[in-house]
């Protein structure tokens, strides 16, 4: 079997607060295979931004630092590469499309230059060819007239344009490793199944792996291979998508699954109530805490789970799960 | 950037809440360079405002040889070229600088809230009227402006302190406008109104007190532009003919800076001196009074 | 782009006719009568020349015809007459705007260029000398008042090691050949042009450092970085343009304080422009003088407004689509 393209071990992210290391991932490890689409969920809060700036090598220093394990892309490791070197792996094998497309963009440059300023970072490309391939990729990504659309600047695009624009930047150097991070929350819906649809047929074109951190189920459903739970900066659940949906291990998971409503062929007379997890996302001083962070949300919370913190435990068909209930079970 | 669950990370374990006078200066007690302003300003209003009982040499007369330098006679700090003594015209000058430094950033804080009140909370044509008239004081260079009235209506402490006033204004009342425009929506403004409040209530009752912290800092800070501004003033020859301030000693020695430095740097330093405490204490309650503006 | 410059045009003009209007009144209701200053110049008059001449300047007149008769005199560029230069106030301006152009653009570009350099660069390193150095500085730029800057330098750059001249635009004994005049003028102007830069640098630089400081915090930053792209690159393409945008707009808007500044640098360094000249007419109670400048340095200073506008546009595309 080919080594994996990605490979996180023992992550741990802290940020200087108020004098001291707090850290808001911890203990993460998990491997992304070339080609293939790695879901991690969670809410917002639980660390899955932070992992994906971790990967990308740009977590904001200070007050961030990555301050434990390592993470290897091809056998490179980016928390000890140098930023020489950084420089050239961002945009080039690995590349990242953020959240917010409306302020993402440099509102003072034409999209077409920052697109083609990429492509002359990596390929040394001269002024004419980066802008051909800017419109090629323009093209790609499907904005019409791309000829015309490259001298745009970005605030006359719209929310979705836009966030393509973001998508061509990170695809002109046909990456091996693209993080899309929440790409389609500040998105319409409609604009949200386009930008999906998007993705899917790049990533039959290009080979391209993707990271697709979301908060939302359902996307995790429809795109992922295999999905990572994250929960107050630690993975609970990792596992293929289809288990995780048919049958999710950990309470926290679990929750979540029961959050989505379902259409159904012959409605209940008096529909069931939307289902909610009690409580709310664990604060950073939480963190720091022994015991797992979830525990005072669990409906099957355990004396043990307030003391320490389960291991994860393999159980079938590569999955695994961090919780005492599980471990109780396979043991 | 950083994960939204730290914004509600606090070290500090809860506090019974204190009053906001007192969070007020137990912020401004903690910044040392506002802390060192305070007490400069204490000195120099000490200095100026106490001095005159205890050092009794008129400022304006001829006490001693002219042009003689410090330390050579028993007026310390010299005598200029027609025989005053220096250091009389520092504790009497002080006096006046601030008098006018006060009462014309009086004046400027009242023509620039009253008309950026008024822009902001009426808006509509009330707004554009009045910020055209903030725009025709902004195109006029202020210190030529004051110069004209200056020399047209004679140079009194009133008129000086009149003049500064009313070419000062501008970006006091651009603030204010910005704070009523922000803040006449909020909903505690719309309670008012619903229950039929009268527009003057609300301007001076209700928004005014909620918009004071930016304002308190830039009328403090104000202080210090006025001083200058008297100063740059006297220093044209614009100064009252009886009273003595620090920017007329400047004036005055100029011509004979080659006979005696001291005649044009001692004054000078306790311009500096005094703007420079007034700007520490004005920065020191920005911080203090807008915590969510601090300079990271 | 065109519309919006005509429409600024306009608006430059009906500010200029404000100034008038605000010139004529503040004139007619000072106090003192110009005719009788005129006449105690001549050595007194009788009642009867005093009516006459008052006639013949038509101040006997209602308000508003004096002030359209004043009015038509400036827009044929007439704006009064001096009677102390004995020549009419447009000739003398026109004489000494040269010289006050020369010094307030130096020393507003030097400001510029080399208070956004510090800013910039300090904002990089926080905390660092050159961060403290600048906040330090900016703090006395603020403090001081100008024309004592402008003393201290002539007392340690002229009189203690003398370096540079005392005062004036050129040596009095001309040198020879432009080249050498050039020279001469340039080698006039660098302590009047620090003095009146001193200022406006710190608070450029401080105003800059800021702005970066914020910039360097934006998504598009993270963009740019997550690009590949290098240091260099990230914050010299990237952030800089966007950090000056304040930068631009304050340095419009404080042209009418450089003026005012000039005013009182000119007078320190006798550098013979608008600011002397000024300063002079105060001196001569030759009030037409006076507010000739002040007019004119509305029209500066609504020229230099317009100019920033357009370079805003340039530097910001977001403006011009509005």
């Amino acid at each position: 079997m080919q080594a994996p393209l990605l490979s996180v071990r023992d992550l741990e992210v802290s940020f200087q607060i108020g004098g001291s290391d707090v850290p808001v991932v911890r203990d993460l490890s998990f491997d992304v295979e070339h080609g293939e689409t790695l879901g991690i969920v969670g809410e917002s809060g639980c660390g899955k931004s932070m992992t994906a700036l971790a990967i990308m090598g740009l977590v904001p220093n200070p007050p961030g630092r990555i301050s434990k394990g390592s993470i290897l892309l091809e056998g490179i490791d980016i928390t000890t590469a140098s930023e020489k070197d950084l420089q050239a792996l961002r945009g080039n094998d690995m590349s990242m499309v953020f959240q917010e497309p409306m302020t993402s963009l440099n509102p003072v440059f034409t999209v077409g230059e920052q697109i083609a300023e990429t492509a002359r970072a990596h390929f040394g490309l001269s002024r004419a060819e980066a802008r051909n391939k800017a419109i090629e990729i323009l093209r790609l990504v499907g904005i019409p007239s791309p000829e015309k659309r490259v001298d745009d600047y970005p605030h006359q695009l719209s929310g979705g344009m836009r966030q393509r624009v973001m998508i061509a930047i990170s695809l002109v150097c046909e990456p091996k490793l693209l993080i899309a991070d929440e790409p389609t929350t500040a998105l319409d819906v409609t604009v949200q199944a386009q930008i999906f649809d998007l993705f899917r047929e790049l990533q039959e074109k290009t080979k391209t792996a993707i990271i697709l951190i979301t908060h939302d189920i359902g996307v995790v459903a429809e795109m992922a291979d295999r999905v990572m739970v994250m929960y107050a900066g630690r993975n609970i659940e990792k596992g293929p998508a289809i288990d995780f949906i048919r049958a999710p291990q950990h309470p926290y998971t679990r929750g979540l699954i029961s959050c989505i409503p379902t259409l159904q062929a012959d409605p209940p007379d008096e529909p069931d109530a939307l289902f909610e997890i009690p409580g709310v996302v664990p604060s950073a001083v939480e963190l720091a805490k022994p015991g797992c962070a979830f525990a005072p949300r669990c409906p099957n919370v355990i004396d043990r789970c307030k003391v320490e913190f389960p291991p994860s435990t393999q159980i079938e068909n590569n999955r695994s799960v961090s919780c005492w209930l599980a471990q109780e079970e396979t043991v | 950037m950083i994960d939204s669950s730290l914004d509600n990370f606090n070290t500090e374990p809860m506090e019974k809440p204190a009053s906001p006078a007192r969070q007020t200066w137990k912020m401004f007690s903690s910044n040392q360079s506002a802390v060192a302003g305070l007490i400069l300003l204490a000195i120099v209003l000490i200095f100026s405002l106490v001095g005159p009982l205890v050092y009794q040499v008129a400022p304006t007369e001829m006490v001693w040889m002219p042009l003689t330098p410090p330390l050579e006679s028993e007026y310390l700090l010299g005598t200029d070229y027609l025989g005053r003594d220096i250091l009389a015209g520092l504790i009497n000058g002080g006096r006046i600088t601030i008098a006018i430094g006060a009462s014309a950033a009086l004046l400027t804080i009242v023509i620039g809230v009253t008309i950026g009140a008024l822009a902001g909370y009426y808006g509509g044509w009330v707004d554009n009227l009045l910020m055209r008239v903030t725009e025709f004081f902004q195109v006029l260079p202020n210190l030529l402006l004051a110069m004209v009235v200056v020399m047209l209506f004679s140079a009194t402490l009133t008129n000086i302190a009149i003049a500064i006033g009313i070419v000062s204004w501008t970006s006091t009342a651009r603030l204010t406008r910005a704070e009523f425009l922000r803040l006449r929506s909020m909903d505690y403004v719309r309670a008012e109104r619903s229950i039929g409040a009268k527009n003057r209530r609300i301007i001076w009752a209700v928004i005014l007190p909620n918009a004071a912290p930016p304002l308190i800092v830039s009328a403090a800070l104000s202080i210090g532009t006025a001083i200058l501004f008297e100063a740059g003033l006297a220093f044209l020859g614009l100064s009252d003919p009886n009273n003595m301030s620090w920017g007329r000693m400047i004036g005055d020695n100029r011509p004979y800076i080659l006979d005696s430095w001291w005649g044009v740097t001692f004054p000078g330093i306790a311009i500096f001196l005094t703007v420079l405490a007034i700007s520490l204490v004005g920065d020191g309650l920005n911080d203090a009074l807008n915590p969510k503006l601090r300079k990271r | 782009m065109v519309k919006s410059l005509s429409k600024r045009i306009g608006n430059a003009v009906i500010l200029l006719l404000a100034v008038l209007v605000l010139n004529f009144t503040l004139i007619h209701i000072a106090p003192g009568d110009p005719v009788e200053v005129l006449a105690g110049e001549m050595g007194g008059a009788t009642p009867e020349l005093l009516a006459e001449l008052r006639a013949d300047f038509g101040l006997d007149q209602p308000f508003h015809v004096q002030l359209f008769t004043y009015l038509g005199n400036v827009l044929q560029g007439n704006l009064g007459y001096s009677f102390y230069y004995d020549k009419p106030v447009t000739e003398l301006i026109f004489d000494r705007i040269g010289a006050t152009l020369l010094l307030v653009i130096t020393a507003l570009l030097f400001a510029l260029f080399v208070g956004t350099a510090l800013g910039i660069a300090s904002a990089q390193k926080r905390n660092s000398l050159l961060s403290n150095v600048v906040t330090l500085l900016s703090l006395a730029g603020f403090s001081a008042p100008v024309f004592w800057i402008g003393i201290m330098l002539i007392l340690l750059l002229s009189v203690a090691l003398p370096i540079f001249p005392i005062a004036g635009m050129a040596t009095a004994d001309e040198p020879e050949g432009n080249f050498a005049y050039i020279l001469d003028v340039v080698w006039h102007l660098v302590l009047p042009a620090l003095t009146l830069a001193s200022i406006y640098l710190a608070f450029y630089s401080r105003l800059s450092r800021a702005s970066m400081l914020e910039v360097l915090e934006s998504d598009y930053i993270r963009t740019a970085r997550a690009k590949g792209l290098s240091r260099f690159l990230v914050v010299y393409k990237h952030a800089l343009r966007n950090a000056v945008l304040p930068v631009v707009t304050f340095a419009g808007l404080q042209f009418a304080q450089v003026i005012s500044g000039a005013v009182l640098v000119e007078t320190v360094f006798a550098w013979p422009g608008l600011g002397t000249l000024a300063f002079e007419s105060i001196l001569r109670r030759d009030s037409p003088t006076l507010l000739g400048i002040l007019f004119f340095s509305a029209v500066l200073v609504l020229v230099v407004n317009i100019v920033v506008d357009i370079a805003y546009r340039i530097i910001d595309p977001r403006i011009s689509a509005k």
